[in-house]
């Protein structure tokens, strides 16, 4: 699976890092999201699915 | 006759705790964006629909502040979300400011280090209801008192570094502050709160501490734009926001789990397999209050065939929005495996719930733990003997179980 996020669009939530942890990161400063893995094992698919689904400000794409 | 040709009169009283007034499903049909009469007898658009409610809170064009704050529409006479707040022109400015202030104290990974803490506490409370239990005549036990309470406003004590001793007296003063039935009082309440806080502040600058609101303290002392009323304000908001929504949560996933044993039961059988979807579905449907989160229009614009003007005051029902049938199946029904799996109950957007991971990770934690410890846990009363109380939280008075 393909993920990409919006930093600009991100609204520092911090959703995406308590949903996927191995995925999904926040900047210390800010807490902005940073993406540690833009192509994860196909078996995180539904936790990476849910942060998009969850995030706030709709600046997670998840490609299957 | 349409349902848009009069005002909707607010609030629409809720038949019980769990289920909201049918009205919103023909509002959210058939006038998504209605006019609408706040408890204070003001005009303001109330909002219902899922896809309006999510795109107005993401809309930049209004906001919580008002161009002309005497002339604008008033909500309740409790002393939150009564009106407009905030400065007009700076509005953004602030609240980018408070955000940037907030947001690494409350970051998912310093919430994640939290956990043992609060699974500390959580057991702890645990522990005290089973000898309570035991030593009760008739086998029943609070756990408003007893768990639901007490374990947010410790959590939230020892975040902002506030003395928890205190927590009777500051929740007296938030009940107070979000009460529509006491008039006069919720704002006196609001300059006692204020004034209480002040002291905190205060003892803080003298003896700073690792906690938010020595965070504030320094950050204020630091940056000129940033006003000592507004850093004030803001600790009243945090021990506000972070304890009043969480124990109601807590009371209100517990009635909807033991309201549904089928979904109980299946939560007991996989407590660390179910509980997140459990909770997710508990924000989802679990919706004290009647209102909705309030903004002003900005400018003038035009929704779903509506136009709303600026100064306008816009009540966003996240409540209606998370039971819409045109995004969720079975909108209605508790249901932790449905296949959707957002939600509008921390809000979105700018204005996103700062302590949602302070909030997930606690009732993460609470269902997981009475589902393992507690697994016969039954209500003690049904719903309709539930006291509530008439504040915009709607909190239970009490919440009597046994097992
Ligand atoms: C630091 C500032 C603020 C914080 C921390 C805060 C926090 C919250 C929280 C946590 C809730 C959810 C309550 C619940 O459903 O249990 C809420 C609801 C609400 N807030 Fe705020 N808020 C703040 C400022 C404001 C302002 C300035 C306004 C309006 C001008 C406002 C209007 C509302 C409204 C209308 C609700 C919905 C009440 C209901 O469910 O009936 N808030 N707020
Ligand atoms: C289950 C518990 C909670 C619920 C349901 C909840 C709900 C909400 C909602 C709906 C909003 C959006 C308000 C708006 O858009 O006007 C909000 C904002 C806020 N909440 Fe929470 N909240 C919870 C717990 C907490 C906790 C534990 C804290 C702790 C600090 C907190 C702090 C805030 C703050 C500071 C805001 C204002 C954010 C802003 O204006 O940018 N909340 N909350
Ligand atoms: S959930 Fe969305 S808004 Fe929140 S930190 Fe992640 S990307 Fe940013």
């Amino acid at each position: 699976m393909k993920v990409s996020v919006d930093q600009d669009a991100c609204v520092s939530s911090g959703q995406c890092a308590l949903t996927a942890d191995d995925v999904f990161d926040q900047r210390d400063s800010d807490g902005v999201v940073e993406l540690l893995d833009a192509n994860p094992p196909q078996q995180r698919l539904r936790d990476v699915q849910s942060a998009a689904a969850g995030c706030p400000a709709m600046a997670i794409t998840v490609r299957p | 006759m349409s349902v848009a040709a009069e005002p909707v009169q607010l609030p629409l009283a809720r038949p019980n705790v769990l289920d909201l007034a049918p009205l919103y499903e023909v509002l959210r049909r058939e006038a998504p964006i209605a006019a609408a009469t706040t408890p204070a007898g003001d005009p303001a658009w109330l909002v219902t629909r899922f896809t309006e409610v999510r795109d107005l809170l993401g809309d930049k064009r209004l906001g919580r502040s008002h161009p002309h704050p005497e002339q604008a529409a008033r909500i309740t006479t409790a002393a939150i979300q009564n009106g407009p707040s905030g400065n007009y022109d700076t509005e953004q400015a602030d609240h980018t400011r408070m955000r940037r202030l907030l947001t690494p104290a409350f970051s998912a990974k310093r919430m994640r280090l939290l956990g043992d803490y609060v699974q500390r506490l959580v057991d702890g409370y645990v522990d005290q209801l089973v000898t309570d239990h035991a030593a009760a005549p008739d086998r029943v036990v609070d756990l408003r008192d007893g768990l639901a309470f007490p374990l947010p406003v410790s959590v939230i004590c020892r975040l902002l570094g506030a003395p928890e001793q205190d927590r009777e007296r500051f929740h007296g003063l938030s009940e107070r502050m979000a009460n529509y039935a006491i008039g006069a009082d919720a704002e006196r309440a609001r300059a006692e709160f204020s004034e209480y806080m002040t002291g905190l502040v205060e003892a803080k600058r003298a003896e700073p501490g690792e906690d938010v609101i020595s965070d504030l303290v320094r950050a204020q002392s630091a940056d000129e734009a940033f006003d000592y009323a507004e850093m004030v304000r803001l600790c009243v908001g945090l021990l506000f926001a972070g304890h009043e929504t969480t124990v109601n949560r807590i009371g209100l996933g517990t009635l909807f789990l033991l309201t549904h044993l089928d979904q109980w039961q299946a939560l007991t059988a996989d407590p660390d397999g179910r509980v997140n979807a459990t909770v997710e579905e508990i924000m989802r449907l679990g919706a004290p209050g009647e209102l909705g989160l309030l903004r002003y229009a900005h400018t003038d614009l035009d929704v779903a065939g509506v136009t709303i003007r600026r100064g306008d005051a816009v009540i966003l029902s996240i409540n209606a929005a998370n039971r819409d049938a045109s995004v969720y199946a079975d909108a209605e029904t508790f249901d932790p495996d449905r296949a959707e799996r957002n939600h509008l109950g921390f809000g979105h957007g700018a204005h996103f719930c700062i302590g949602a991971s302070l909030a997930r990770t606690e009732l993460r934690i609470v269902f997981a733990t009475l589902a393992r410890r507690l697994p016969g846990l039954r209500l003690a009363c049904t719903l309709d003997e539930l006291e509530v109380s008439p504040t915009l939280t709607g909190s239970l008075a009490a919440l009597p179980v046994t097992w």
